[in-house]
């Protein structure tokens, strides 16, 4: 027995409305909420990846801004040092030079003091070997009339004496 | 006889309703013609431009489809014999 | 020569009600049912996070297309929708398909597109008063102006009945027109072989080839594209019906 070609049988259509929101469940629960567990579960774990990922790179990226800190700071450093120690170098050899200067120029000082006092000391020395000599020429010369005895007493004396001065 | 007039008349129906798919033949020509102008303009559209042709057409065909059901209707069904 | 169309076999009627009919359309729904959850469940078997299975490939392809196609023509917002509007999918093309095997089409019987259409109905309607309350709804109805009320009305139970009819005369035009194919086939075949004994005039001869074309045509490419314009209709009508 066949139904007509053109016709509306209310209990087929109330079947087929229950069949498709049967088939809406079916393909929900079989197709649908597997597959999008999957796909969750992957793109959970991509974005766990991404964000360690992310986060490494950050730790990279802090301890390339640390590393590049710290040795810009030790230049900085190495240069401030070298500064240092050529300002230390310059003075040191500066106050060095000074010293030696004045060192020499004490040493001089105190040479030509010592020079000066020396050649007072000679020329007193003269002065008096000349005004002794002088005496004893002069006393040589009054003493001829006093005695032959004491004049050779005396050219004793004087040869004595020179010999003495010499 | 009776029965004889009404299944000549609804042969008649049906083929008079079947008239009706002049319109979305035009209709649907023409739809088309201007989707493959617009294709022909534009062609990296193609897709959406085929998509939505067929779609219109498919809508166009509406009035096309009334005529058809009538016409099976008339021929298949017979709803006047039981009339008589 | 007799030309017979007609409708679903009736194989039993359950004697309750005034007699519930098992139509073929009924059991051959079933069927179809049956092969499009059978396909699920054999695609969804043993799913890894790390896809390594051409059937898990084909499985998340599906999802995803079918959650871009609904995402790309109604919205983020009706992303619930998606198993139902692949559900209205694929029960019509393997509805329309299964007539390849010879089978009865069961949207070839006018009710159960009816059923879907008046789904649709009720899903149009429950965004509708969803979207603008339940005044807001009836007041939509005498949008420009009051007269034009009845139209309104029409025109709204006109989109289940036009998609009913839409599909069913697509699909029952091709097996139509394809048992006329067949019958003027066999009368040709009649016609040339007719003067043969008695044992060898009822060859096929023209019935063997040319249908298969028909049926490319009337089963794959409009049984397709029936399913595809029914769901793209359905999702036009509830987006637009969020507005």
């Amino acid at each position: 027995m066949n139904q007509e070609l053109v016709s509306i049988e209310v209990w087929t259509v109330i079947a087929q409305w229950c069949n498709l929101l049967i088939l809406f469940l079916l393909i929900k629960k079989f197709l649908f909420k597997p597959v999008q567990n999957i796909l969750n579960k992957r793109q959970a774990e991509i974005d766990t990846l991404y964000s360690s990922a992310n986060e490494a790179n950050k730790t990279a990226q802090e301890l390339k801004e640390n590393y590049e800190t710290h040795l810009k700071q030790a230049k900085e450093e190495a240069v401030e040092i070298i500064a240092s120690a050529n300002q230390k170098a310059q003075k040191q050899s500066e106050d060095i030079v000074r010293e030696a200067h004045e060192q020499a120029s004490n040493i001089t000082a105190k040479a030509n003091v010592e020079i000066e006092q020396e050649r007072k000391k000679a020329l007193n020395e003269i002065k008096d070997e000349i005004s002794d000599i002088a005496i004893n020429i002069a006393s040589k010369v009054v003493e001829k009339e006093i005695s032959a005895k004491d004049h050779e007493r005396l050219i004793e004396e004087f040869i004595n004496n020179v010999g003495d001065a010499v | 006889m009776e029965k004889a007039i009404v299944l000549a008349a609804s042969a008649i129906g049906a083929g008079l309703a079947m008239i009706a798919g002049i319109g979305p033949g035009i209709g649907e020509g023409y739809a088309v013609g201007k989707a493959c102008e617009a294709i022909g303009r534009q062609p990296e559209c193609k897709g959406e431009v085929t998509q939505t042709m067929l779609l219109g057409c498919a809508v166009a065909e509406t009035t096309g489809i009334y005529g058809f059901i009538v016409a099976l209707i008339l021929l298949f069904v017979n709803p006047f014999i039981g009339k008589l | 020569m007799e030309i017979s169309v007609s409708g679903a076999k009736i194989y039993y009627k359950i004697p309750i009600f005034g007699g519930i009919p098992i139509t073929e359309t009924l059991v051959n729904t079933w069927i179809v049912m049956a092969i499009i959850v059978g396909l699920c469940i054999w695609l969804t078997r043993g799913l890894k996070v790390h896809a390594t299975s051409k059937k898990q490939i084909v499985a998340e392809f599906l999802v995803e297309t079918a959650n871009n196609f609904v995402c790309g023509n109604m919205g983020e917002k009706f992303k619930g929708y998606v198993p139902f509007i692949a559900s209205l999918f694929v029960l019509s093309m393997v509805s329309n398909l299964i007539s390849l095997t010879g089978m009865y089409s069961p949207t070839a019987d006018l009710s159960t597109e009816l059923a879907w259409a008046l789904l649709v109905f009720v899903l149009i309607t429950y965004t509708k008063i969803k979207t603008n309350g339940p005044l807001g709804y009836l007041k939509g109805y005498t949008q420009p102006i009051a007269v034009l009320t009845p139209f309104n009305i029409i025109s709204e139970i006109a989109t289940p009945i036009s998609m009913a009819f839409r599909h069913f005369g697509n699909i029952v035009s091709g097996s139509v027109i394809t048992t006329l194919v067949y019958a003027a086939l066999a009368a040709l075949s009649h016609a040339l072989l007719g003067w043969l004994p008695q044992a060898i005039n009822n060859i096929p001869l023209f019935q063997v080839g040319l249908p298969a074309f028909l049926s490319v045509y009337f089963d794959l490419f409009s049984g397709c594209l029936q399913a595809f314009i029914f769901t793209m209709l359905t999702m036009m009508y509830i987006s637009s019906a969020a507005e």
